[in-house]
């Protein structure tokens, strides 16, 4: 069933000082219920535009917006839900936790201010209950000033879900974490959302959060979006050269193709590295300049005397530097056609800088992409 | 069917935001409307005065600019102008040097006591600038304690001090400024960052290098900015110019305004008018100055976030040398005038300090202060005026603001114009009313009510910079997530905005309420008899000689509002909320 959906969203902001502004523009989107649906992008991409405009805290300039069947703006119609009138818990990235009042209070506060009246006892059972599923219930008559920065965003994820809305939003709710910590609440993000099963939209601009956390996502740039998938397809099978940049680290040569092909068909391209079997996610006909992308874990690196392995694509180089990263080891090869390809592998080749190399990569995980 | 909703659904979304012209909603029209009648009118009718004869009457006659003219065949003015330079500059030369010494004790050392002299320099804030000039005009005087004491020293024919001269203003005026020229250095100080210094060092400069290359050129546009402020304070200043400086016949801008009001007769209003207009040229300047420096200093201050600590001093032994000066400078700034009041207050007359008197020591003037009607009325009056001028201006800046740093449309209008008394030196403004209440076919001069109205708009600006600094502290996500909540806006701004702004409220009304009561330069010309004020009463008291009861009134004042002082500096600082 489709919880969210959100069609042709535009929202245009005025340019500043000669600057054009941004914005969204045509946004569609469809989340099923309980789905962890991530908005990624680059900063000014038009994702934390596009949750505001579904929090009711923007209002779009055009396009369509429904939760759970019932419209909360619709620039054809001229309906517009107010933003208290929206079944939706959101989760700021500065976490918003108001200092004036202890934990319970903050918590509970959506369930005293909405119109639907709910007794004291209620409540009571109510926030004890969501405190206690973030594991803030000893915290409960805490002021919420004395909460460090992780017991924070639990407190707002809390106040979020207490009135079991509909829709949760995030915001970039792990950014103001340090490092380890924000691993660790990836993990409780994503069992407490599976445990209430609430469909969730996530804004991030990190995109191993993003590939770690969604169910699914949709990469924006420019205001557009440029790719809609599994995190898995998303990575494997980028449909532009944006989305191949952005994700993950990448390798990437330029080359011109022949004769047109079908989506999901192969063939061969003709790049400044040699002719190279590549996969084609989308439809593409013959052209000149489109990207090659590989990534570097799906490239096998040999010695130059090594058995050949059977994999589509074949280069000769030398290695330039090797960096050390514990669980694996990054080196960076020069090709005789004079590219420079990333390679990364699990440590202990006995591979040295400066040694003549022979890299391999299937067919499958050379994919071409139009720029 | 679609095309009729379309066509329908448009103007009704339109609709929904009723009449905004400018795109702005009627209520941030409506208080821009009241800014503009507050601050226009008065603005007219000063230029109007400087241009027109001024009939027996008070209505204006023939268009002239012979008073502009006047102005400039007056050998006085450049007199006064030089005066006025020589005591601004000088003036500012000593409230720095003291204000510097301060703020770094302060903040770079680890001289003991050095917490208690914020807590000091805010309870200066509450002595009346009346009271603390005749204090310094009372040790200074011929027959005081320190001529007294130069003559023991030197004997009769020796050196002493004329305090009724331009370096008595000076020292005055310096040492009356050099409190709040330590609260804004003192941030300057404190916003150094230490690793700024210890870059340097590492890369092999040596101490003086560092200091001299480092930490005073981040500090220069702090103190720079400060340099003119005090400079633009000594030219508005008119207590000190009319206590010291016209005794000893020397005159400034100021005390020309009010010569031509008060002293001419009949009150020569287009020359007091065409005085205003070249002081306010004047201010006008040097705020333009103010403004470009301060910015860049502010762009100075912002390097600050992680791993910031300002560096302290380990002075070992010298720590109770600098104790020391603290001790030393504060018996200057405040220990002495309280003292030499305080005694004068407990005299039948005063004529020096002698031991002799203290078989005299009697509390008649305290009896015929509390007793008298017209000291209890001025008294009166002066709380109504500071309770009421406080509560005008802090709710309303406070709405201001928080349209303001909310960016709604005309926001930014509304501060420009709260923010716009700021350029009217106080007598220029008390001139300006004047001369609206003149004109008024209603009696309104001379009322309570005229000197409220008048204060609160002279103290908006001081109170917006109170608010804007109080609502920018509140993240606006704060008060989003409330209405994600489901809280509609009435609830949002009752629950959240109100109880967060609510600290930034009461400090900014306390500071209204401590410096529109000590204020003289505009009451002087618009109190009349039922309106007396005590900053007014004290200067009239002591034109009349009556030095004792000018101190028994002026201690029992300084000590009711020594008691508002302090409860200022407690809450200012249980809510973290920077005193400025």
């Amino acid at each position: 069933m489709t919880m969210l959906d959100v069609q042709d969203l535009h929202k245009q902001y005025a340019s500043q000082g000669g600057r054009p502004g941004g914005g969204v523009f045509g946004a569609t989107f469809q989340l099923k219920e309980g789905e962890l649906f991530t908005l990624l992008g680059p900063s000014g991409c038009g994702k934390t535009t596009t949750l505001r405009s579904i929090a009711g805290l923007e209002t779009p300039d055009t396009g369509r917006i429904a939760l759970a069947g019932t419209v909360l703006f619709d620039a054809a119609l001229g309906a517009l839900v107010p933003l208290y009138g929206r079944d939706i818990g959101m989760v700021f990235q500065s976490y918003a936790i108001w200092p004036h009042m202890t934990v319970f209070e903050n918590a509970a506060y959506p369930l005293k201010v909405g119109r639907r009246r709910i007794g004291s006892a209620e409540i009571r059972r109510k926030v004890t209950d969501v405190l206690a599923r973030v594991g803030l219930e000893s915290f409960i008559d805490r002021p919420s000033t004395q909460l460090s920065g992780g017991q924070q965003q639990r407190l707002a994820l809390a106040r979020a879900l207490a009135r079991e809305p509909k829709l949760l939003l995030l915001d970039e709710p792990l950014s103001n974490l340090d490092a380890k910590l924000r691993e660790q609440m990836r993990h409780e993000l994503k069992r407490l959302q599976r445990d209430t099963g609430v469909t969730t939209v996530y804004v991030t601009h990190d995109q191993s959060e993003a590939l770690a956390i969604s169910d699914r996502i949709a990469v924006m740039s420019d205001g557009r979006i440029a790719q809609i998938g599994r995190p898995r397809d998303i990575y494997n099978r980028p449909s532009s050269e944006f989305v191949a940049e952005f994700i993950g680290r990448t390798n990437l040569v330029r080359g011109d193709l022949a004769a047109d092909v079908a989506a999901d068909g192969t063939a061969d391209v003709v790049t400044a590295a040699g002719a190279l079997r590549c996969l084609f996610p989308v439809a593409t006909s013959a052209r000149r300049g489109l990207a090659v992308v590989v990534r570097p874990e799906h490239v096998t690196i040999h010695k130059q005397d090594a058995p050949a392995d059977g994999s589509a694509n074949r280069l000769d180089g030398r290695v330039e530097s090797e960096i050390y990263l514990g669980e694996l080891v990054e080196y960076v090869v020069a090709t005789d056609a004079g590219a420079e390809f990333f390679v990364r592998t699990a440590p202990g080749k006995p591979i040295a800088i400066g040694e003549r190399v022979r890299l391999s990569f299937a067919a499958e995980d050379t994919v071409a992409v139009a720029p | 069917m679609t095309g009729q909703q379309l066509g329908v659904a448009a103007p009704v979304r339109r609709e929904k935001r009723g009449f905004a012209p400018f795109g702005m909603s009627p209520g941030v029209i409506a208080l821009a409307l009241v800014l503009l009648a507050l601050i226009v009118p008065p603005t007219i009718f000063l230029i109007q005065t400087s241009v027109h004869e001024t009939n027996a009457d008070g209505s204006f006659g023939a268009l002239t600019f012979r008073y502009f003219t006047g102005l400039f065949d007056n050998p006085r003015l450049l007199d006064n102008l030089a005066n006025n330079i020589v005591y601004a500059l000088g003036s500012a030369a000593v409230a720095i040097a003291i204000g510097t010494t301060l703020a770094w004790i302060v903040e770079r050392t680890n001289t003991p006591m050095r917490r208690w002299v914020f807590l000091l320099s805010i309870v200066s804030l509450g002595i009346p600038s009346v009271l603390y000039t005749v204090s310094f005009l009372l040790l200074l005087g011929k027959a005081g304690p320190i001529n007294d004491l130069l003559r023991m020293a030197f004997g009769a024919g020796g050196p002493t001090i004329d305090v009724y001269s331009l370096w008595g203003m000076i020292a005055v005026e310096g040492i009356d400024f050099s409190p709040l020229a330590f609260l804004l250095l003192s941030s300057v100080f404190r916003s150094n960052d230490a690793s700024f210094e210890e870059a340097s060092l590492m890369s092999g400069a040596g101490l003086w290098k560092t200091f001299k290359n480092i930490t005073l050129r981040l500090a220069t546009p702090g103190i720079l900015a400060l340099l003119i402020l005090v400079l633009i304070r000594a030219f508005e200043s008119f207590e000190i110019p009319a206590l010291v400086g016209r005794p000893g016949r020397v005159y400034v801008l100021t005390t020309d305004i009010y010569d031509s009001i008060q002293t001419q007769v009949p009150p020569n209003y287009g020359e007091a008018g065409a005085f205003s207009i070249v002081l306010l040229v004047i201010v006008v300047a040097m705020l333009m100055l103010y403004n470009r420096i301060s910015r860049r200093a502010e762009r100075f201050q912002t390097i600050t976030g992680k791993g910031f600590r300002p560096r302290v001093m380990d002075l070992g032994k010298w720590r109770f040398a600098t104790a020391g000066a603290l001790v030393l400078l504060f018996a200057i700034l405040i220990g002495l005038p309280i003292a030499i009041v305080l005694y004068a207050s407990f005299l039948p007359y005063y004529d020096g300090v002698h031991l002799a008197t203290l078989p005299q020591f009697t509390l008649d003037n305290y009896r015929h202060v509390w007793a008298g009607a017209s000291f209890r009325g001025s008294i009166g009056n002066t709380i109504i005026l500071g309770v009421m001028t406080a509560s005008i201006v802090g709710p309303f800046t406070a709405l201001c603001a928080w349209l303001a740093v909310r960016r709604v449309r005309g926001g930014a209008l509304l501060d420009q114009l709260a923010t716009m008394p700021l350029v009217f030196p106080a007598i220029v403004m008390g001139v300006a009313f004047l001369h609206l209440f003149l004109h008024l076919p209603f009696p309104f001069y001379g009322t309570l009510a005229s000197v409220i109205l008048a204060s609160s708009v002279r103290f908006l600006p001081y109170g917006m910079r109170y608010s804007y600094a109080g609502v920018l502290q509140i993240h606006k996500e704060l008060e989003e997530a409330s209405a994600m909540s489901g809280a509609r806006q009435t609830t949002t701004f009752l629950r959240v905005v109100l109880p967060l702004v609510a600290p930034a409220i009461v400090t900014c009304w306390l500071f209204v309420f401590l410096v529109s009561v000590k204020a003289v330069a505009m009451a002087i010309l618009l109190v009349g008899p039922g309106s007396q004020v005590v900053a007014v009463t004290l200067f009239d008291l002591w034109d009349n000689g009556q030095v004792t009861e000018l101190s028994a009134m002026g201690v029992s004042w300084t000590a009711l509002m020594t008691t508002v002082s302090v409860a200022f500096y407690l809450i200012a600082r249980r809510y973290g909320l920077q005193v400025r």
